[in-house]
């Protein structure tokens, strides 16, 4: 594999996070094992045992932080505030400390300054101004409603919106002033683009915020052992909340533990620690107990993230033919409080081919909860607006919006200039259609019922998935000869566990019955980064995949001796040792005979080759729209994605299901209401804040290709969670186009904006 | 207040715990259902009170005086799993798992009201269990096979 720099042992690599792109220098692993290739002659990878944890989690034996339960545990509750904007000038801690059953309070001034809680100075309705600590959370609720109705406050006038930001007479949302200059990427030059292009069409885009509503809220439970810390904490990525936690509060992060067993759902929002560690923790601290502390659903809703509403001008200029000459992106995205700064401008660039891009983004900051990256983040908000105007283009051109697709495939990252590692996405375009009929399938609705309106349409997308380093995994070989697999990831509910289980036990010639996966500790296991940026798979399974590569190693260097034979006529099967491709030994004998001499493999994730990796896809979509009351149903979904190889079939299909059914919501029902006025969230609940249930579920075809991509990395997978979630709302939305003869820009597509765009 | 909680009586203390979701996680001990949104809209903390679903978390444990509650806990009799457990499993109908206890005892409600239900009255009788993970065509497919007693 080639890196930046071979000189040393360590190395400079390019790894893309959630598509934003990070530099970061990796040691070089001991040796990298041969590429599965595609033709590979795997037996375990590629199959789809079940999930390794689903017994747990049927029996309601699954343990998930809420469930944590400590000796002598108190309880604490956030109280938050009420208003958008103003200043906090007194509320009555000291009636609260004498409530029944508290124990403590904290509020300004009480927390260290690294935390950044308890500020008086209020920027966004939600933010934490106090916490009470109390025996059980009955009283600490208690508590916490007398805090909140003591709140004395000086409202000041807030901007909730884009508009009310960037008015001349806006109120000050941040020092550094409420707009970034506008972030321009250009390549090309998209005047000379559009001044090339026979057709071109405009179109303003603005997508709705979006809250990751978890159903298992943040969460966490701490205590103290004299100096040292430990915590549970419901979080994709461990080491960062021990990081967080440790700087926070000024302790060495060698005296602060993470634990995460089970964990209801993250879709990006639990990535770090929060108010709710922080309090747990320092409330532990003061009180000497253990102390438990999770987000109600209202604070859920409000300050643990979202998706950023935007506002997205797309300008796209082609020939007769169809052929791209200019893509152009003007966008705005009020990112709330705090955030990432850039949005949905670098789909844009990779997409499609075109010699002339460029998108300009402003991230304007207003008055309400953060952003936190949300399945896809950027790439959804983006393919909205880009897939809604190649399909605007592709109704100018009367040209199938396929073929409109395909004609400006994209035959390397123009954004980077790089190469694929591996991309079919052509072959999804031509599965999907085959497999939704393509375009010859509307069913019209029976001619009684005239109101109904059926219409199809189709979108695609591509996202980052390479993963990288760094990444570190242990294989270590018990003497019964059952294996542990020991990474100190999390498994959020994709089936980590048992993909790993699978790498190692595919790797090592053992049964997959004699493997479990060890995850979710940072004082016991090595290194994993976060798992986001469907980067789980692509970075930890090929440091899993080498530690057991080298536990083999070993094994087989033990066992020449026993076996009067040299390790070139040996290899592995079902945990027995082979000589000549028979079985000799079983791995628990040779352990046995070893003893306590323990046979451990070390892996660790190499430097990502010089390549674009990238998992692409296609996704075609009918729906019936009620033209009487504006209802949407979508009736069916085809998707058709290429990610490389995949480890376990059965796991695959369900991240295809979660991100089609999210991105069904998110075109259908999802949207944060802000009362404007007040700058208060309205619909922070899981009733007004419509996810999709059962019933609004589509029929649902979806694959990946397969194969694999060696390229990318030795175990020839890329990373799948995030790109199911992309095309789905604008193919959706384009149906909706197709069945009503008029384009919706706008999400979601509630009854209102539908009944108002028939109306014209 | 005494219950009978996955045919064990058993005590709890309605003013400690005035919800019968808290009486039930914090009071005995069954975490199986969870506290998600603790206003009755999104099924996690589904169990069966006198046979009928409800959500714990609305339930008032002082009105549950004698009543017969059934949790996850109590689905599977001793080392057999329930066979919606055992479709649940095989079918993969789980991702977090966080929505599962309460999908299971919505499912094992629907069965025992309407032994083989259509698709459609699937989706609608288990509309008020949400799961954020998608998992719904798996748990749909995980129900039908317990219907047409295929499951395993
Ligand atoms: S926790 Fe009871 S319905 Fe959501
Ligand atoms: S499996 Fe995660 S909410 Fe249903």
């Amino acid at each position: 594999m080639s890196a930046g720099d071979k000189k040393g042992r360590f190395v400079q690599t390019t790894v893309e996070v959630e598509g934003r792109t990070e530099t970061r220098v990796v040691e070089l692993p001991a040796f990298e094992p041969t590429p599965w290739t595609a033709d590979a002659p795997l037996t375990i990878v590629g199959t789809s045992p079940l999930r390794t944890d689903a017994f747990e989690k049927v029996t309601g034996r699954a343990r998930y932080t809420a469930d944590t339960v400590r000796p002598g545990m108190l309880h604490a509750v956030l109280v938050r505030a009420p208003i958008a904007k103003g200043t906090l000038n007194a509320l009555a801690l000291d009636r609260a400390r004498a409530m029944p059953g508290v124990r403590g309070v904290l509020g300004p001034g009480d927390a260290p300054p690294g935390t950044r809680l308890f500020r008086r100075d209020i920027s966004y309705a939600g933010q934490p101004l106090a916490a009470v600590c109390a025996e059980s959370l009955l009283e600490a609720e208690r508590a916490a409603h007398a805090l909140a109705a003591s709140l004395d406050l000086t409202p000041a006038p807030h901007a909730a919106t884009v508009e009310d930001a960037l008015a001349s007479d806006a109120p000050s949302v941040r020092s550094a002033g409420n707009a970034t200059a506008p972030a321009v990427v250009e390549r090309g030059d998209v005047t000379r683009g559009l001044a090339e292009a026979e057709v071109t069409v405009t179109r303003e885009y603005r997508t709705p915020v979006a809250l990751h509503s978890a159903l298992e809220p943040h969460g966490a439970v701490a205590e103290w052992n004299g100096d040292q810390l430990t915590i549970w904490e419901s979080t994709q990525g461990i080491f960062r909340v021990r990081n967080d936690v440790a700087r926070a509060l000024g302790v060495p992060q060698a005296k602060v533990r993470v634990l995460k067993d089970y964990m209801g759902g993250g879709f990006g929002a639990k990535n770090g620690a929060g108010a709710h560690t922080y309090v747990a923790a320092l409330f532990a601290r003061a009180l000497g107990a253990p102390v438990r502390c999770v987000n109600d659903r209202r604070g859920e809703q409000m300050d643990t993230g979202n998706r950023p509403a935007t506002v997205q001008k797309v300008t796209l200029g082609a020939t007769r033919d169809g052929t791209l000459t200019a893509v152009a992106l003007e966008a705005w995205v009020p990112l709330g409080i705090s955030g990432w700064e850039g949005g949905p401008a670098q789909i844009y660039h990779e997409m499609y081919s075109c010699p002339n891009v460029r998108t300009s983004e402003v991230s304007v900051y207003i008055n309400a909860g953060g952003m936190q990256a949300f399945r896809g983040p950027g790439y959804v908000e983006g393919a909205f607006a880009l897939e809604g105007a190649m399909n605007a283009l592709a109704r100018t051109l009367q040209m199938d919006p396929v073929a409109l697709r395909r004609k400006n495939l994209a035959t390397h990252d123009e954004r980077t200039g790089r190469p694929f590692s591996g991309n079919r996405l052509d072959e999804c375009y031509v599965e999907g259609m085959r497999r939704f009929n393509w375009p010859s399938t509307v069913h019209r609705p029976p001619s009684t019922v005239t109101r109904a309106k059926r219409g199809i349409g189709m979108a695609a997308e591509t996202w980052p998935t390479g993963g990288g380093p760094p990444s570190y995994a242990n294989v270590r070989i018990n003497s019964d000869g059952s294996v542990d697999v020991l990474a100190g990831t999390q498994d959020l509910g994709t089936g980590a566990r048992t993909i790993f289980a699978q790498i190692a036990a595919e790797a090592l010639g053992a049964s997959l019955a004699s493997v479990r996966t060890v995850i979710g500790d940072t004082e016991r296991l090595p290194y994993t980064g976060n798992s986001w940026g469907s980067m789980t798979t692509p970075s930890v399974g090929p440091a899993v995949r080498m530690a057991a590569e080298d536990a083999k190693t070993h094994l087989l260097a033990a066992a020449a001796p026993m076996l009067n034979a040299p390790i070139e006529r040996l290899s592995t099967r079902d945990s027995q040792v082979c000589v000549d491709g028979a079985p000799a030994l079983a791995f628990s004998d040779l352990c046995r005979r070893l003893g306590n001499v323990q046979i451990v493999g070390h892996g660790s994730r190499g430097p990502n080759p010089e390549l674009a990796i990238v998992t692409v896809g296609a996704q075609f979509a009918e729906v019936e729209v009620d033209t009487e009351t504006g209802v949407v149903r979508v009736l069916r979904i085809v998707a058709v994605h290429d990610a490389g190889r995949i480890i376990n079939p059965a796991l695959a299909d369900s991240q295809l299901h979660g991100g089609i059914i999210q991105g069904v919501g998110y075109a259908l029902f999802e949207e944060r209401h802000m009362d404007r006025a007040r700058g208060v969230p309205l619909n922070a609940n899981l009733h007004d804040y419509k996810v999709p249930t059962m019933a609004d579920v589509p029929v649902i075809d979806a694959l990946f290709l397969g194969g694999a991509d060696p390229a990318a990395n030795h175990v020839g997978a890329r990373g799948i969670a995030e790109p199911p979630i992309i095309p789905t709302a604008p193919a959706i939305a384009a149906a909706v186009a197709d069945a009503l003869g008029v384009e919706v820009c706008a999400l979601p597509l509630t009854p209102w904006r539908v009944l108002g765009a028939l109306a014209g | 207040m005494h219950l009978t909680v996955n045919g064990s009586p058993r005590e709890v203390d309605s003013q400690r715990f005035p919800t019968l979701l808290a009486a039930l996680r914090d009071q005995l001990g069954l975490t199986g259902p969870k506290l998600s949104c603790g206003h009755g809209e999104c099924g996690a903390c589904t169990v069966r009170l006198n046979g009928d679903l409800v959500y714990a978390c609305l339930s008032l444990t002082a009105a549950c005086e004698g009543a017969q509650i059934e949790t996850v806990e109590g689905l599977a009799a001793g080392e057999n799993l329930h066979p919606l457990q055992q479709a649940f499993i095989t079918h993969d109908a789980t991702q977090c798992g966080f929505c599962t206890p309460g999908q299971l005892m919505a499912a094992a409600a629907l069965l025992e009201r309407n032994p083989s239900p259509s698709e459609e009255e699937i989706r609608t009788a288990m509309s008020g269990n949400l799961c954020r993970c998608g998992t719904y065509p798996k748990i749909v497919a995980a129900i039908r096979a317990v219907a047409a007693g295929a499951n395993g």
